[in-house]
């Protein structure tokens, strides 16, 4: 999957999780640019993330998410292995 | 020995050690007597008799530095939050009478006050000063929560508070000594703040702070794990957003893991014990009214929990604390049934700085000044609390205290109709706050937007749903179990 479809995946999570008509993500996105999406947000995101890809990201994975461009990175590499 | 002397002899003892670890820059207590003797210095010139001082807080050395500077001189202090709204800094400047406020960056714009900057106080080789005299009545802080009618409740604890809370302390057999490495993960508007800090630094012990950037949750974890943290006070939501990665986690080197804040999941506590093989595990319970907590329950290292409804007990009152449970007239219930349970010995607060507020949350019995807390509890027959939930609509939201009627006071304000705030659990167990308006539906965003800018970001519900019109219970009230079962179904 390249990583446009990824971010169309995403985007879709995003406005569900997130309850929004719109979300706009690029590489350089964080927490910070996104409101709604915080401590509580994020667990659902990361969980919802991995159902659509079937994928499970290990907490030290995410503990090194700086932005949203490290996550789909992550999910390439896990694609990728399967 | 009070807990100022203690501070001061361990920040004289303990020069080359490191104090504190902030965004993973380290300080050592030799940096930290500098800075803490230059505020002391500005305090003194600028502020000779004003005991009440207010601190802007951020993530800084120079934020503890005037904490420390504070406690020492027997002052009073008031942390403001710049984070929260314009409107709720300035009543509490004036409600704590401030003329006086510390901050270490850019300040926040405040009426009538003076605002020392304090990183532009140069750096100089003194050492800080402990004021003599007896401090034991003066108020060592005053924090704010949430009140019910939308103004903030100031609550001030005395330097004797702490001294018989740090007494209790040490009574449960918590021994930190210059080795220990501890962690401070909460906002300094909360007192689990204080015994984060304190508590340590009076040891010599290093104190480390969440990273600003980042989840909350993912942070504590990375800290408790790359700095070997041997001390933590927990809230228990954490291990709640943690749960999904336990046997990734392994934590060896922790001695101490304390929850608090919010009611603890046997379930929960018993999974994460398999992850800190070596920690002593203690749920402990208090409001900020009788000085950052009081009862204590240890789970028990062969996996027995003492739990009721899947909550875990919240134990024994700490040394010098006595309680009783009463019913709504202050008259003692038998033992084994349910009541409000309420608080008495030297870590109750004197009262609030409201003293209409005082006449109902304080009562005399016996002799002995009791502050009812509002929580509901049990005594077991072997001791131990249980704790049974609130008598009023107030909730804990990660910690957090938070009365319903006050957000539902400034929904009401802002949108001219009946505003219900309930609490409901989301799927993976953690509590958050649902704003119902009865009225028709509008735009969710600018709703949000107008809470925002009315309360701190604690107290802002994580959904709004309107319902019109809200559905009555037989006496004619709003029902908010049956409000609770349509949110239920809608988040």
């Amino acid at each position: 999957m390249d990583s446009n479809e990824i971010y169309a995946h995403l985007q879709k999570i995003y406005c569900t999780i997130l309850k929004k008509d719109q979300v706009t993500l690029t590489d350089a996105t964080t927490a910070a640019d996104i409101d709604g999406w915080d401590s509580l947000t994020h667990m659902l995101l990361m969980d919802s993330v991995e159902r659509e890809f079937g994928i499970k990201f290990k907490l030290m994975e995410i503990m090194k998410f700086n932005n949203v461009g490290d996550m789909v990175a992550c999910i390439q590499k896990k694609l990728a292995a399967k | 020995m009070s807990f100022r002397s203690r501070l001061y002899n361990s920040i004289n003892n303990n020069s080359s050690h490191n104090a504190l670890c902030i965004n993973g820059c380290y300080c050592t207590y030799k940096q930290l007597a500098e800075r803490v003797a230059v505020v002391q210095q500005t305090l003194i010139q600028q502020s000779g008799s004003l005991d009440r001082i207010g601190i802007v807080l951020s993530d800084t050395v120079d934020t503890y530095a005037a904490i420390i500077a504070i406690l020492l001189l027997g002052k009073t202090y008031v942390p403001l939050h710049p984070g929260h709204p314009g409107e709720r800094i300035q009543q509490i400047v004036s409600q704590a009478s401030l003329e006086v406020v510390l901050a270490a960056s850019a300040t926040p714009q405040l009426a009538h006050i003076a605002c020392v900057d304090m990183s532009f106080l140069p750096s100089v080789s003194s050492t800080p000063v402990l004021s003599d005299g007896d401090f034991s009545n003066a108020f060592a802080y005053i924090l704010f929560t949430s009140g019910s009618t939308g103004i903030p409740k100031g609550t001030p604890i005395t330097y004797d508070n702490i001294d018989s809370f740090a007494t209790g302390f040490y009574a449960i057999g918590y021994q930190l000594t210059p080795q220990d490495r501890c962690l401070q993960m909460f906002d300094l508007t909360f007192d689990l703040s204080v015994v984060s800090y304190l508590m340590p630094l009076c040891a010599g012990a290093c104190v480390y702070t969440l990273p600003d950037k980042g989840m909350k949750f993912t942070n504590v974890y990375s800290v408790l794990e790359e700095h070997n943290i041997t001390f933590a006070l927990m809230v228990p939501s954490i291990l709640s957003f943690l749960r999904q990665y336990f046997s990734e986690i392994h934590l060896p080197q922790l001695r101490y893991s304390l929850f608090c804040g919010e009611a603890l999941s046997a379930d929960l506590v018993t999974e994460w014990q398999k992850c800190v093989p070596n920690a002593t595990i203690d749920n402990v319970y208090g409001p900020t009214e009788a000085t950052i907590f009081c009862t204590w329950y240890r789970i028990d290292t062969t996996g027995t929990v003492g739990a009721t409804n899947g909550v875990v007990w919240i134990g024994k009152p700490m040394l010098g604390v006595n309680t009783i449970v009463a019913d709504d007239e202050g008259n003692l219930v038998s033992t084994g049934e349910k009541g409000e349970l309420c608080l008495a010995g030297n870590q109750v607060t004197p009262g609030y700085l409201d003293n209409e507020k005082n006449k109902t949350a304080f009562f005399t019995l016996n002799g002995e000044r009791y502050y009812r807390t509002g929580d509901l509890v049990l005594l077991h027959s072997d001791g131990n609390y249980i704790y049974c939930g609130r008598s009023d609509h107030q909730v804990k939201i990660q910690g957090f205290r938070i009365e319903l009627a006050e957000i539902e006071h400034h929904a009401r304000t802002a949108f001219g109709c009946h505003a219900v705030a309930i609490v409901a659990t989301s799927p993976q167990g953690i509590n958050q706050i649902e704003l119902v308006l009865e009225t028709e539906a509008t735009n969710k965003s600018d709703i949000a937007g107008t809470l925002k800018s009315l309360m701190p970001a604690y107290m802002l519900p994580a959904g709004i749903h309107f319902v019109k019109p809200l559905p009555l219970n037989i006496n004619g009230k709003t029902d908010r179990k049956e409000l609770a079962k349509l949110i239920a179904t809608a988040i």
